[in-house]
């Protein structure tokens, strides 16, 4: 069997795996707690974050497989960030070793590249874990009350980096969201129906900015 | 089961144990696929030294960013305990993605995170919700990359890869303006605060301190402790109800 033929074989195999594991705990509190929230409650979940994150799971798989190669989408995929982590590890790799991605050297180096970020994060992840469950408690109350604002920091903050590429856009898809937001929750209009009318509303927004400066240029 | 009832089965030993399969997975193939890269490399002539200094310098530059998600981890680990946050921080989704994801799951119910509201019902959601999203990036490997060299090719041909990149963007922009309009939409002063001061914080460090490349790997972090401490302050000295 070929290299390429032995990490497709593997590959699938560990995702296979992986895939069972990633319902796992799911599957058992449900059971535990008696809280299995029926057919209807999964479609509405997989509906809602199909409408959140549905196009990154295709467009990201597709956009960085030229670059990770079929070893290094198993892997990094399963891990997560392979925007921030896995490629800019792969690409030092492949630096250091002096050889070319696209290659199959720059495949294998860059490999070895993702595993070993991948067992460095893992390992700095389980460590902060459990330092962090153990001093948790021990935190004195202004700090364990202030995670309770961590959400409107969090979005906000995100939204100001990711909206500094197209501020234009960033401001009025903020503005069209948030009338729509009131709008449709004032005719009663139910949760994971707003979350879909906010994306699409934004992405229709950017397409007609896109279109219509296309032409100005043309 | 009341509140502190439902905070125990957070991390209780079971949950440790269906947790930890995943992780276990994605370590045991990264170090499959290591070994098997380094009998390639070895015979296809790359020198031991060069695979060496491959190893270190891709295991330093992954030192940074995995510890940049910390803050974010703790608030994980206080909302849906450390089991959960252990498994979910090992796995696709970025520590800022899972809590999005379970700041939707509440949404979906009416009950908020870090509440008394968010009981054994929406933790239930939110373990679904985790899962189903990241069974879409693991579908997708699994299903599609054994053939992507043909699809890639074809999608190239097909689509205004310009556009898909702006879509992909927008996609995006849209998910995190509902996220903050779902905060803020009550426009409650408790919630405005920390927004506002989340927004500035990022703004300053990613405007004002553009060279520090150290700095902006923080950003993030220094703009939520921020965001979180100052509002708690002004909370506690009553100049924000």
């Amino acid at each position: 069997m070929s290299f390429d033929q032995r990490v497709i074989k593997n590959g699938r195999l560990s995702m296979g795996l992986a895939i069972i594991a990633n319902f796992l705990p799911a599957i058992v509190y449900s059971v535990m707690y008696g809280t299995f929230p029926g057919i209807g409650g999964i479609l509405t979940i997989w509906g809602t974050v199909a409408a959140s994150y549905g196009v990154s799971w295709v467009v990201q798989v597709i956009a960085y497989h030229p670059t990770m190669g079929a070893a290094g989408s198993y892997i990094g995929w399963l891990a997560g960030s392979c925007g921030d982590i896995r490629m800019p590890a792969a690409s030092i790799a492949q630096t250091m070793a002096e050889v070319e991605p696209g290659t199959h050297e720059g495949t294998v180096i860059g490999t070895i590249g993702v595993a070993m970020s991948v067992l460095v994060s893992a390992s700095i992840i389980t460590i902060f874990i459990f330092i962090g469950n153990a001093v948790i408690p021990l935190f004195p109350q202004f700090i364990t009350d202030s995670f309770s604002h961590i959400q409107p920091a969090l979005f906000a903050a995100v939204y100001i980096d990711m909206m500094k590429r197209d501020v234009v856009h960033g401001v009025i898809s903020l503005v069209v969201g948030f009338a729509l937001y009131k709008v449709m929750a004032l005719v009663g209009i139910s949760t994971a129906f707003i979350t879909v009318g906010v994306i699409v509303a934004t992405v229709l927004i950017a397409r007609v900015m896109y279109v219509s400066r296309a032409k100005k240029n043309a | 089961m009341d509140y502190q009832a439902f905070q125990a089965t957070l991390s209780s030993p079971v949950m440790w144990i269906v947790s930890a399969p995943l992780v276990i997975i994605s370590v045991s193939q990264a170090i499959m696929f290591l070994g098997m890269c380094r009998k390639e490399a070895a015979a296809i002539g790359i020198s031991k030294e060069k695979v060496n200094s491959a190893m270190r310098s891709s295991a330093l530059t992954a030192l940074g960013p995995s510890l940049s998600p910390v803050i974010v981890m703790l608030s994980l680990i206080v909302s849906i305990g450390a089991p959960t946050a252990w498994m979910r921080l090992c796995d696709v989704g970025a520590a800022r993605t899972e809590l999005g994801v379970c700041s939707l799951m509440a949404s979906l119910l009416g009950v908020e995170m870090n509440t008394e509201t968010f009981g054994a019902e929406a933790f239930t959601y939110s373990l679904w919700g985790m899962a189903l999203n990241n069974f879409g990036w693991l579908g997708m490997v699994f299903f599609f990359t054994h053939r992507m060299d043909g699809i890639t090719a074809k999608m190239e041909e097909k689509f205004d890869s310009k556009w898909i990149k702006v879509m992909m963007n927008s996609a995006s922009i849209g998910l995190f303006a509902y996220l903050l309009i779902n905060q803020i939409q009550s426009l409650a002063m408790t919630k405005l605060t920390p927004a506002v001061i989340g927004a500035v914080m990022q703004l300053l460090i990613t405007k004002g301190f553009s060279k520090n490349k150290r700095l902006q790997e923080l950003s993030l972090g220094i703009s939520l402790l921020c965001g979180m401490l100052i509002t708690q302050a002004l909370i506690n000295a009553g100049i924000v109800a």
